[in-house]
């Protein structure tokens, strides 16, 4: 806008535009801050830090959302004394930790390798990297249902696949006890990789040539320019995606509940389907308050640590 | 240390000719200085001597033996980046050490450790040698740069612009330095920059560079009193060496084909009794001497370069002459006419 169209504007509205300054101008700074500040903080306080507060109070009580009518009853801390003491619960939070770490690592290997494979910019680099990137952009739902179908012991390509090479017969991944573990990771791996691929290639690109120049002409080896030059300028990066993907797959839920639903047994029930379990099936919102908290706290500090190695890395 | 040339090399970028049709011999222990203003192919001389490039015609040698296909480990050259080419996490020893450990050139840790240390203090960083390389200032960076050079004992030495981020302190120090060294060790090196003060303090020869082609390759006191073509008279001497119409001054040609006069300005005489009447414009004083900007009648400026306690003010008129025997002729297409 030019000064001469403000001017035009103002003289079109004389009477509010000049009352409306005016009464601006008559806030201090301090008043104009929290006017701004205020709704943001609202909101946060509203839809963040109230239920964190009231998640904590009720995972000390035996609240029931389905009997809004009951009386409430403090139980100190025995719904944590419960959960932590539960053979199950263990066991989901084990079926978690085994999901992301094993998530993590093949996506990290996966996506690096194709970082380095399209920073080769070859021929068709940008078709080949859109259509890398595909998976990543589909609803997790529909992946999941999705992989049902490949999955598929007699009609899907995946059994039809291994047993091609292997000759292992058909392979039922998804009903199997030993391998739907597996089934998951791989589905998160084929969706997720290209993203960790993406941060990669992102790191590879702001790496000038003459630092391999300079490397060449010193008589470096591959192994040594990837060790000296790459790996330091894209391990931020690359820790950076780690950290939001591992974040996300502890939380992970609609693609597994799709695909798995927490079976065979109990053997892919991750952490927060069981959650969803307790909260919303058995309806024990007091018990599962409790659950939320701790994985909380585990995944807040986990997180703190990993920042802290992060940041330590990048100096 | 060998010796290396180059052989009517030609490089194009696309359209861009950004070496033209090159000779270039750099003695063995030479010190040769690459003189030349931006985008004048200085950097892709020096990248096609490294075989960082290669050519699109000619020959490249080193040591005599024809290195144009090799590749740059091959050739055993020291490679000085115009940016600080440092391993950013490692510290400043494990940068100066990684040359010395590359495969096939095995060195006893203990000879490294000595070796990092000398090259260390002689670029006074020895103080440094724990830090990051990142946790370095500009010049620090550029320091540990040229001696992840010197702690080889290369073909040949190959520096761009290794002190242009240097402060001008710093900058005097290690040429005085690096001039040292080389005759210390005997060092081939082509060194790029496009600072004549540089060229002329460092160099053995330097070659003039324009728009990649090389105009004069010669002894700097060579190129200063007979400059090959107008622009290679442009590049050294500051201020400029004055270029004046034949007939200008009571300056005669003795060759039909003479149309311009080159006269540096310490060839012009201020205040002599005859001469040509002039006028100050603009002083200058840097010290120990000073420049004068006069204009001759009829509107031709010239610079003369005088000590600095002549009475010489703005605006003051006098007689000025160029010294007997001075000018150097260009002709019309602005070659050197040899007298
Ligand atoms: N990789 C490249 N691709 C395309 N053009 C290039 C490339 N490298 C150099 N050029 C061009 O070649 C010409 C010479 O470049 P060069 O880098 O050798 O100049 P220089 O003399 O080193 O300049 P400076 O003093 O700025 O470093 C320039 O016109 C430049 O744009
Ligand atoms: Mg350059």
């Amino acid at each position: 806008m030019t000064d001469q169209t403000i001017q035009r504007i103002a003289s079109d509205t004389p009477d509010v535009a000049p009352r409306f300054v005016r009464r601006v101008r008559g806030l201090s700074d301090r008043a104009i801050t929290w006017l701004f500040i205020g709704p943001t903080l609202a909101i946060l306080l509203a839809i963040n830090i109230f239920p964190l507060i009231w998640t904590v109070y009720l995972s000390f009580t035996n609240y029931r959302a389905n009997q809004p009518g009951r009386e409430v009853k403090w139980v100190g801390t025995r719904n944590y004394e419960r959960l932590l003491g539960s053979e199950d619960i263990w066991g989901y939070l084990q079926a978690t930790a085994h999901f992301v770490v094993w998530t993590m690592v093949l996506q990290v290997l996966v996506g690096f390798g194709l970082a380095l494979l399209i920073n080769r910019n070859f021929r068709g680099a940008s078709f080949w990297t859109t259509l890398i990137l595909i998976p990543m952009m589909l609803s997790p739902a529909v992946v999941g249902t999705f992989w049902t179908y490949i999955y598929q012991p007699q009609t899907g390509i995946f059994s039809y696949i291994i047993d091609f090479f292997a000759g292992t017969g058909a392979i039922d991944m998804i009903g199997s006890v030993t391998l739907a573990p597996w089934a998951i990771i791989i589905v998160d791996t084929w969706m997720w990789a290209p993203y960790i691929m993406l941060l990669c290639l992102a790191g590879l690109r702001s790496i000038p040539d003459y630092l391999y120049e300079a490397a060449e002409i010193d008589r470096a080896n591959a192994l040594q320019k990837f060790w000296y030059i790459t790996l330091p300028r894209v391990l931020p990066f690359l820790m950076l995606a780690v950290l939001f993907r591992g974040i996300e797959n502890f939380k992970m839920f609609d693609m597994v509940v799709e695909l798995t639903s927490g079976g065979p047994g109990s053997t892919t029930e991750l952490a927060s389907i069981n959650l969803k379990r307790e909260a919303f099936e058995k309806w024990r919102t007091g018990f599962s308050s409790a659950f939320a908290i701790i994985l909380f706290v585990t995944v807040f500090g986990l997180g703190n640590i990993y920042v802290k190695a992060l940041n330590k890395v990048k100096s | 240390m060998a010796e290396a040339s180059l052989a009517r090399v030609t490089k194009r970028f696309g359209e861009t000719l950004a070496v033209d049709n090159a000779d270039l011999t750099v003695a063995n222990g030479e010190f040769m200085v690459l003189l030349g203003p931006t985008g004048a192919g200085k950097t892709t001389l020096l990248r096609l001597i490294a075989g960082l490039e290669t050519p699109d015609s000619g020959k490249v040698t080193i040591g005599g033996s024809d290195v144009t296909v090799l590749a740059p480990a091959m050739r055993d050259v020291a490679f000085v980046f115009q940016q600080y080419s440092l391993y950013p996490h490692y510290t400043v020893f494990e940068n100066l050490a990684f040359p010395l450990r590359a495969p096939g050139r095995r060195m006893g840790e203990q000879a490294i450790r000595k070796r990092v240390s000398e090259i260390a203090e002689m670029l006074r960083i020895g103080h440094k040698l724990k830090n990051k390389a990142t946790q370095l200032s500009g010049g620090e960076m550029q320091r540990v740069s040229i001696g992840r050079a010197l702690v080889r004992e290369p073909n040949v030495f190959l520096m761009d612009e290794p002190l242009s981020s240097l402060d001008a302190k710093l900058r005097e120090d290690l040429r005085v330095e690096l001039k040292r060294i080389q005759r210390d060790l005997g060092a081939t090196i082509v060194y790029v920059t496009h600072d004549q003060l540089e060229a002329m303090t460092l160099a053995d020869r330097i070659g003039i560079l324009d728009k990649g082609k090389l105009v004069q390759v010669d002894e700097p006191r060579t190129i200063y009193e007979r400059p090959a073509t107008v622009y290679a008279a442009q590049r050294l001497g500051s201020p400029q060496i004055n270029l004046l119409p034949a007939g200008r001054l009571g300056l005669t040609p003795g060759n039909a084909n003479a149309i311009t006069a080159g006269v540096r300005p310490e060839d012009v005489e201020v205040g002599t009794p005859s001469g040509f009447d002039a006028r100050v414009i603009a002083v200058e004083r840097r010290g120990a001497e000073m420049i004068a900007l006069l204009e001759v009648d009829g509107g031709q400026q010239v610079h003369a370069l005088l000590d600095a306690h002549r009475p010489v003010g703005e605006g003051a008129s006098l007689q000025i002459a160029v010294r007997p025997g001075a000018p150097v002729w260009f002709d019309g297409k602005q070659q050197l006419i040899n007298a």
